[in-house]
């Protein structure tokens, strides 16, 4: 608030106020006030025990009643214990399904040790002989394609002559 | 059997004996402090109407949770706390406040037998135009003023509705009186 640094001047202010806020704190209900809140009280009361439990099997007698709110907590941590248990389950069950012999080493009859046994998932270990067009993947050409100078060619197609610095690289 | 006894005697009897302890302590309380409830809902509300609504919801929320009441060690604050807010959230929810201000309510609230002295200094347009300020005060400084001003409440227990303590209580009071007077002063008293 900034009107720390003011004053009031005028006498009548504060006499105004005290008799506002008197007129405010010394309201008076409408005469009966009490009686009227009993009778909705009754009539509340009434309602309340006439209004069936939401769950009469709870109810332990007048006035005494399971902890319903504990027994929710106690549902909730039932069936989260159910969902955690049944998925660990199907879990265990679904990978024992899914486990494979463990792979075993053939020995052969001559060899020793295992560099010389057979893994029985390799492949055959036969040769494969290769096509005619095949060749080594090491073998490969980079760079433009270079004609021979002597080489023959077609009649009718223009072959540029080969420069001399082609020559010279 | 005067009338209030006569329907405190038919509460009652419907009831189990095991609540009948608690129905006579609901009962005492509704003669004992229903009237300074009033007054707390009207401070906020200023209506009668609403007032008298906050006063008898408050005791509907007693009533549901009577199982509680043994725990309660001081009534009086627990009762203003309920009441105050059930008609803060009232006044949040529909923001009636100040149009559904009636001069009615205030020619009721300005009692002629007990406090003449009061209707001589104050006319109801003034008495509105006060409570119209006292709205545009900061809403500490405002709650504290206006709790103040319920004859029944002392500062302790003002304190303890609001949760803070009493020299917090003592000192938004004499903020919100300080700053009321700048305003009244600076809009004139009477326009």
């Amino acid at each position: 608030m900034n009107g720390s640094k003011h004053t009031v001047t005028d006498p009548r202010i504060d006499p105004l106020i005290d008799a506002s806020l008197r007129t405010v704190g010394s309201a008076t209900p409408v005469p009966g006030l009490e009686g009227r809140i009993l009778t909705r009280l009754a009539s509340e009361r009434v309602r309340l025990e006439a209004a069936p439990t939401r769950f009469p099997h709870l109810s332990l007698g007048p006035g005494r009643r399971l902890p319903v709110r504990a027994l929710g907590v106690l549902t909730s941590c039932l069936l989260a214990f159910v969902i955690v248990a049944g998925t660990v389950s199907y879990s265990h069950k679904l990978h024992s399904s899914q486990v494979v012999a463990p792979p075993s080493l053939v020995l052969p009859a001559q060899g020793i040790g295992a560099a010389s046994a057979v893994h029985p998932a390799a492949p055959a270990s036969a040769p494969v002989p290769a096509g005619q067009g095949a060749r080594g993947r090491s073998n490969h050409h980079s760079g433009r394609a270079r004609i021979a100078p002597h080489a023959r060619k077609a009649p009718g197609v223009a072959v540029p002559a080969p420069s001399s610095n082609n020559s010279q690289n | 059997m005067s009338c209030f006894e006569g329907q405190l005697a038919g509460w009652v009897a419907p009831a189990h004996p095991t609540t009948v302890s608690t129905t006579q302590t609901i009962a005492a309380l509704v003669a004992e402090y229903s009237t300074a409830l009033y007054r707390v809902a009207f401070s906020v509300t200023r209506n009668a109407a609403e007032a008298e609504d906050a006063v008898q919801e408050a005791f509907l929320r007693v009533l549901r949770h009577e199982s509680r009441l043994g725990e309660i060690r001081d009534y009086r604050v627990w009762l203003v706390r309920i009441v105050w807010n059930i008609v803060l959230d009232k006044k949040r929810r529909a923001k009636t406040r100040p149009e559904g201000e009636d001069l009615a309510d205030h020619a009721r609230a300005l009692p002629s037998s007990d406090r003449p002295a009061d209707a001589s200094v104050i006319s109801s347009q003034e008495h509105a135009r006060i409570l119209a300020l006292v709205d545009r005060l900061p809403k500490r400084e405002r709650e504290a003023l206006l709790l103040s001003a319920v004859e029944e409440l002392t500062t302790a227990e003002i304190a303890a509705a609001l949760g803070t303590t009493e020299s917090s209580i003592r000192s938004r009071i004499f903020r919100a009186r300080r700053e009321l007077a700048l305003l009244l002063e600076k809009e004139g008293i009477a326009r």
